[in-house]
């Protein structure tokens, strides 16, 4: 048992010793990025080790390290909690964040700045395991904010360029309202519950938690890109590959849904909770679904292709079934990193080409990529025994075995099928046909770091499904016994996907272009979503400021209410009633002559 | 009753006279005006003195004040009357217009 402990407090500890090297100057020997990454390997093959504990004696542990401070009645101090979810993500995460490490050193190579990429890379990476091992709601938010931190300086890495300045901005705008939500709940767990320490509340088990609930599933929405929060993730994809690699694929996007996760013991008694969650996460799930078949950057498709998976993500918590959820997020893992890297590599041979519609035929000049990208959206679209099967086909079957809402339950089925079809516009545009680029371009993807991250991923993407479901401790009990039309719905619709969209691309491949129609503007321009609330909001926020402060208070109020009104009134009325025609010498000797007489008539006696 | 009350109850009359006949200059009427005040001023001061209402002995003053407020008025409306004319005959007063 002390091998738990200390291991895990190590493996947190490996990866803050490049930060501390480069804070005081001490590492002066080959290269910063190469570092890193073994630090990070280090770290990876230590945390193994509370993990394999973990799955063999099932024992969970919490360490409460060092008490920080007491407010009133309130105690804060810097605890780990190492249950079932953070000992399983842990490693999942440092053989990813591995893996793009060594990834970025080939893809950022010609980069001046490339050893601030890696430290940025390796603080999100150790806020990310400040988040996923917090035991109470203080640290989680320290680490939640500092991904958030993270993301907005990676995303706008390349900061002379406006539009990453602008994503980046965005991105940290969303996570802001997100914010709100985590900060109501908190309040309301300090109110209530007198605490932040998770296992406090799991064990008062409070009746009417209605509001913090739905203040954590404000914060994932931010956090997760959530339908009314999502314009951030594909605008996100400013930065560059790594970055969405693991940010925005892996790693700090499950965020959200691993809080919602994490407060499974309060979301499994309240059914209006799991009502919201299942809607918000179908509709999310469609929508990005939508909008991602007709975009034309490749990044963009893997980015709506993650939101879509995110939406799933919630649709499982609000069947009521974290464990397949938290088994979704370690899969999903795998192979969109792997997607992400894929699309790197095909980007940067292309010499930064990321318009669909200018590739092609990389089929044989990309052998590797190629194998790579397809069985990665193979295991996307949950092909048998690869590693997405075990996970999306159990959410699945469970959605369509559960007593749940009927329009949740068809929107998920529809966008799983989307998944296969823009999964088959990639494949299709990016790697079959005819070559669309310019054909003086160097394709070499013969370099070790380039190759062997995408190898290790594609192993992972192949097997860790099997591996890692038939290891962990069983949780919930699925349903074994459905009709055989329910047991392959998930393959079924996703058959359906591909050879529609194949046939859809085979048969329009040498048409005439149309202008686009209706539905196109809508899929493509995201469903007027980001135009409507970027652009509208504030205009009519700025107008309205504009008018009130001029118009109203200036020249009505102060103007033209009270000097003006009076003078222009008393000039009106007088000239409406004065008769006279201006004969002042009259009217004076009228005057003294009616004064002289009645003096005279008054005094005659 | 003493001379003075009738000698200024004369100059009264005759300054209400000016004021309500003149040629033609506005001018005059506002002379004439001061006149009148000028002669309800030592009519009360010699009242009040000579009947020794001490606790009346600033009305007199106060007089003065609001005299010097309505002449003030008076030569106000002139200047006006003359900066759009130029002179301040009477026979220019006929514009009915604000």
């Amino acid at each position: 048992m002390n091998l738990f402990t200390s291991s895990t407090l190590l493996s947190l500890l490996i990866l803050t010793m490049p930060i501390m090297a480069s804070n005081f100057n001490s590492y002066t020997k080959k290269s910063y990025p190469n570092y890193v990454k073994t630090m990070v390997s280090y770290s990876f093959l230590v945390s193994l080790i509370p993990t394999m504990m973990f799955i063999q004696s099932g024992q969970e542990m919490m360490i409460s390290n060092w008490h920080w401070m007491t407010i009133q009645t309130l105690k804060l101090n810097l605890s780990f909690k190492l249950d079932y979810f953070s000992m399983i993500f842990m490693p999942v995460a440092l053989f990813v964040t591995w893996s793009i490490m060594e990834f970025s050193m080939w893809y950022m190579h010609s980069d001046p700045n490339i050893n601030r990429f890696f430290k940025y890379l390796l603080m999100f990476l150790i806020t990310m395991m400040i988040l996923v091992t917090a035991n109470n709601l203080f640290q989680l938010f320290i680490g939640w904010e500092g991904v958030g931190i993270m993301s907005f300086l990676l995303i706008g890495w390349w900061y002379g360029r406006t539009d990453a300045n602008t994503a980046a901005l965005q991105a940290i705008l969303y996570n802001r309202i997100g914010d709100v939500g985590f900060l109501m709940a908190m309040a309301w767990f300090l109110f209530n519950l007198n605490t932040w320490e998770l296992q406090q509340i799991f064990t008062l088990n409070p009746t009417n938690t209605n509001l913090p609930l739905a203040g954590l599933l404000l914060a994932a929405t931010g956090k997760s890109a959530q339908f009314g929060l999502h314009p951030w993730l594909p605008s996100a994809m400013e930065g560059p590959t790594p970055v969405s690699a693991l940010l925005h694929s892996s790693t700090m996007v499950v965020a959200g849904i691993f809080l919602l996760i994490r407060f499974y013991p309060l979301t499994e008694n309240n059914k209006t909770i799991q009502t919201m969650m299942l809607c918000l996460g179908a509709i999310t799930t469609l929508f990005t679904a939508i909008c991602a078949l007709t975009q034309n950057d490749i990044k963009k498709i893997v980015a709506f292709s993650t939101s879509s998976q995110l939406g799933l993500m919630m649709v499982t918590v609000g069947i009521n079934q974290p464990h397949l959820a938290f088994l979704h997020i370690c899969t999903h893992a795998f192979f969109k990193a792997m997607l992400f890297l894929c699309s790197g590599s095909i980007i940067h041979s292309l010499n930064d080409e990321q318009d669909i519609r200018k590739m092609g035929g990389l089929y044989k000049s990309l052998p590797f990529t190629t194998t790579a990208l397809i069985t990665g959206s193979l295991a996307l679209t949950g092909m048998p025994f690869l590693t997405g099967f075990y996970s999306k086909d159990l959410i699945i079957e469970s959605i369509n075995t559960s007593y749940t809402n009927a329009w949740a339950l068809t929107i998920t089925l529809i966008a799983t099928s989307l998944t296969a079809v823009y999964s088959t516009r990639i494949i299709y545009f990016a790697l079959l046909g005819q070559p669309r680029f310019p054909a003086l371009i160097l394709i070499n993807e013969n370099n070790p770091l380039l190759i062997n991250p995408i190898k290790r991923l594609l192993i992972g993407s192949i097997f860790a499904g099997f591996f890692i479901s038939n290891n962990i401790t069983p949780t919930t009990i699925p349903q074994m016994t459905m009709p055989t039309y329910l047991k392959i719905t998930a393959m079924l619709v996703t058959l359906l996907g591909f050879i529609v969209a194949l046939e859809l691309n085979m048969a329009t491949q040498n048409l005439k272009l149309t202008p686009p129609s209706k539905y196109l503007k809508f899929s493509n321009l995201l469903g007027y979503f980001p135009t409507v609330m970027h652009r509208l909001q504030p205009l009519i926020n700025l107008l309205a400021s504009q008018k009130v402060a001029s118009m109203l208070l200036d020249l009505t109020w102060l103007e033209n209410a009270l000097p003006k009104s009076i003078s222009s009134f008393q000039m009106k009325t007088s000239t409406l009633i004065s008769s006279q025609k201006g004969q002042i010498k009259l009217y004076f000797l009228s005057f003294l002559i009616t004064l002289t007489l009645s003096l005279i008539t008054l005094n005659i006696n | 009753m003493t001379l003075v009350y009738m000698n200024m109850a004369l100059a009264f009359t005759i300054s209400l006279l000016g004021l309500l006949m003149y040629r033609s200059h506005l001018m005059s009427s506002l002379l004439c005006l001061e006149g009148m005040m000028l002669s309800l001023f030592v009519t009360m001061a010699v009242t009040i003195l000579n009947s020794h209402l001490i606790l009346a002995n600033m009305i007199p003053i106060i007089l003065l004040v609001f005299a010097a407020c309505e002449a003030a008025l008076g030569l106000s409306l002139l200047v006006m009357v003359s900066n759009t004319y130029g002179v301040d005959h009477v026979q220019n007063l006929n514009l009915l217009q604000c």
